[in-house]
């Protein structure tokens, strides 16, 4: 028996609900193994307006059943994805997502028109994990009101789809979520990666050179099934779980937590094939289960 | 040109003490064995929650095995040694961009500090296919954590003590040659940098995914900007890194 795995976010339709998350999977030309038949698309890496170079080494430090990263969103820059990533993507049977960043709401809007209409470029999660610098580098993800600004920017530049990627260090996601709803979101991601630190005893400073970084893996999955939740409840948008998902149990947690879709991310560098696992692990479990489609699965979304 | 990538269970075939810590451990790794080049590494993948995969240099290569060298420096490390024969670990490999023996050399200098003997013998086997005399400096601290292995037309050793060989590093031990490659301590590879601009050298630095995606294995380089170990090395120019900008102890085993 074929399970129709497919799930519709506003406009997009994917064949199947795990995606590549930001940052996990660069531009979709590194990773070798995968097979892409099981990917439902595709988040690209963050990109900025200009070309970055990233942090200094060490960039990266594991900790239990996690890792930290602080990569400063290294990239090319919007002109580099244009010209050398687009038109790959426009090739491709999955949509792309590009993941975009700014230093202040009109840079996020100004990459959101330099992009809208490119072909290859499905839609925009915006990452809102940046610092305001507008706004003495207070971010942006932190405050209902910058949130919205940032959201409403690119909502004006573009008709694709706009998601927005919740970070999970605020006190209460529900009001981040309605902010962003409210402001022309047509999807969230919930969550980007936890800030945290670990510290090296031999040369008694932190790891990372950045001193913090963001923290993934399964380590952070109830809190991320927890925050996706609660963002579910809060808004009528689709809500994109993502959060240290390692097999697919792992994603079902999501999708029955009120989830539309998920993210892989972390387990692509574990296991480049992780996503098929999921996607065909998901599948199996409906067959098992007796359910003809993903739309069939009993989620769990009390509304208050 | 670089090999496809294999992922797949590698059953540990035996292990061996090369060294005081130093070990040798083979896996029966076939897809790997048949296209590895010198330099290049293979990303294990342990398990037991250990979330990251660590990175290996490939030691040598012989028939349907494949060797890596280690030191019990940390958890993952413990872990791959107190590994029966017959347990299997995720392999992924082969990976990296390895030594170049073209250019018309007909001499070649292997130098090696410690664990970065980790990619000297398939150095050593490549350089021999490309019909060059290959001398192979290996230095340690002391005599006892000098490798007991060694291949090459001629072998010289070196310690930091004095306790075997020509009393001080590798480095100042090393004649000159058409090609020099070199593994190491960044330290130690920042010195043979000094020395031969032109020369190869295996970095080593902390790494995620080994596929370049993650981009945590950043190298920073002399023109500016970071490139990954993963995909454009671990094997660069001597002179093209930044090497006051390199991490240069690390903390747990990455020999890639």
């Amino acid at each position: 028996m074929t399970i129709d795995l497919s799930v519709v976010i506003g406009d997009l339709k994917l064949r199947g609900p795990v995606m590549a998350a930001s940052g996990t999977f660069g531009y979709g030309t590194e990773v070798p193994l995968l097979e892409r038949r099981a990917l439902g698309g595709m988040v690209s890496k963050g990109i900025f307006l200009k070309p970055r170079q990233g942090t200094p080494p060490p960039r990266i430090a594991e900790t239990p059943s996690g890792m930290l990263n602080a990569i400063g969103l290294q990239g090319p820059g919007v002109e580099a994805v244009v010209r050398d990533y687009a038109p790959q993507w426009a090739r491709w049977d999955f949509p792309v997502l590009v993941n975009i960043n700014g230093e202040s709401a009109a840079e996020y809007g100004e990459l959101a028109s330099r992009l809208d209409g490119v072909p290859g470029v499905a839609g925009f999660e915006i990452n809102i994990s940046c610092p305001n610098v507008e706004q003495g580098g207070m971010y942006f993800g932190n405050d209902p009101r910058a949130a919205a600004s940032v959201t409403e920017a690119v909502r004006k530049r573009t008709r694709l789809p706009v998601w927005v990627k919740l970070t999970p260090m605020v006190s209460d996601i529900g009001v981040i979520a309605r902010a962003v709803e409210a402001a022309g979101a047509d999807a969230l991601s919930a969550v980007n990666t936890f800030v945290g630190m670990s510290m090296d005893l031999n040369a008694y400073r932190p790891r990372l050179s950045f001193r913090t970084g963001g923290l993934s893996g399964p380590a952070i999955r109830p809190l991320a099934v927890h925050l996706a939740h609660q963002a579910a409840r809060a808004v009528d948008i689709p809500v994109v779980g993502v959060g240290g998902i390692m097999t697919p149990e792992d994603a079902l947690e999501f999708l029955v937590a009120g989830c539309r879709a998920v993210q892989v991310g972390t387990a692509t560098f574990v296991n480049p094939n992780a996503i098929a696992a999921v996607n065909d692990g998901i599948a199996a479990h409906l067959a098992a289960k007796g359910f003809g489609s993903l739309a069939d699965l009993p989620r769990y979304l009390p509304r208050d | 040109m670089q090999s496809r990538p294999a992922v797949l269970d590698a059953p540990i075939t035996a292990s061996r003490e090369v060294a005081r810590d130093m070990w040798v451990i083979s896996f029966e790794a076939p897809e790997v064995a048949v296209s590895v080049k010198a330099g290049q590494f293979v990303n294990l993948g342990l398990g037991g929650g250990f979330l990251l995969r660590r990175p290996f240099s490939v030691y040598r290569a012989e028939r349907d095995r494949i060797e890596v060298i280690l030191k019990a420096v940390g958890a993952g490390t413990a872990r791959l040694l107190a590994m029966r024969p017959g347990e299997t670990v995720s392999c992924l490999g082969p990976l990296g961009h390895g030594f170049e023996f073209g250019g018309g050399a007909k001499s070649a200098v292997l130098i090696s500090g410690g664990l970065g003997v980790a990619p000297m013998p398939l150095a050593a086997r490549d350089a021999h296919a490309a019909g060059l005399q290959v001398t192979w400096v290996h230095g340690a601290r002391t005599a006892a954590e000098l490798c007991s292995e060694s291949d090459g037309d001629q072998l010289i050793v070196a310690t930091n003590d004095g306790t075997a060989g020509f009393g001080g590093t590798a480095v100042a031990a090393a004649p000159d040659a058409d090609l020099v490659l070199a593994c190491g301590p960044n330290r130690m590879l920042a010195a043979v940098a000094e020395r031969w601009p032109d020369a190869q050298v295996a970095v080593e630095t902390y790494m995620g995914c080994g596929t370049g995606v993650c981009l945590g294995c950043a190298v920073p380089l002399k023109r500016g900007g970071y490139d990954r170990a993963c995909t454009e090395g671990p094997v660069y120019r001597a002179a093209d890194i930044d090497w006051a900008a390199l991490p240069s102890q690390l903390h747990f085993a990455v020999t890639a």
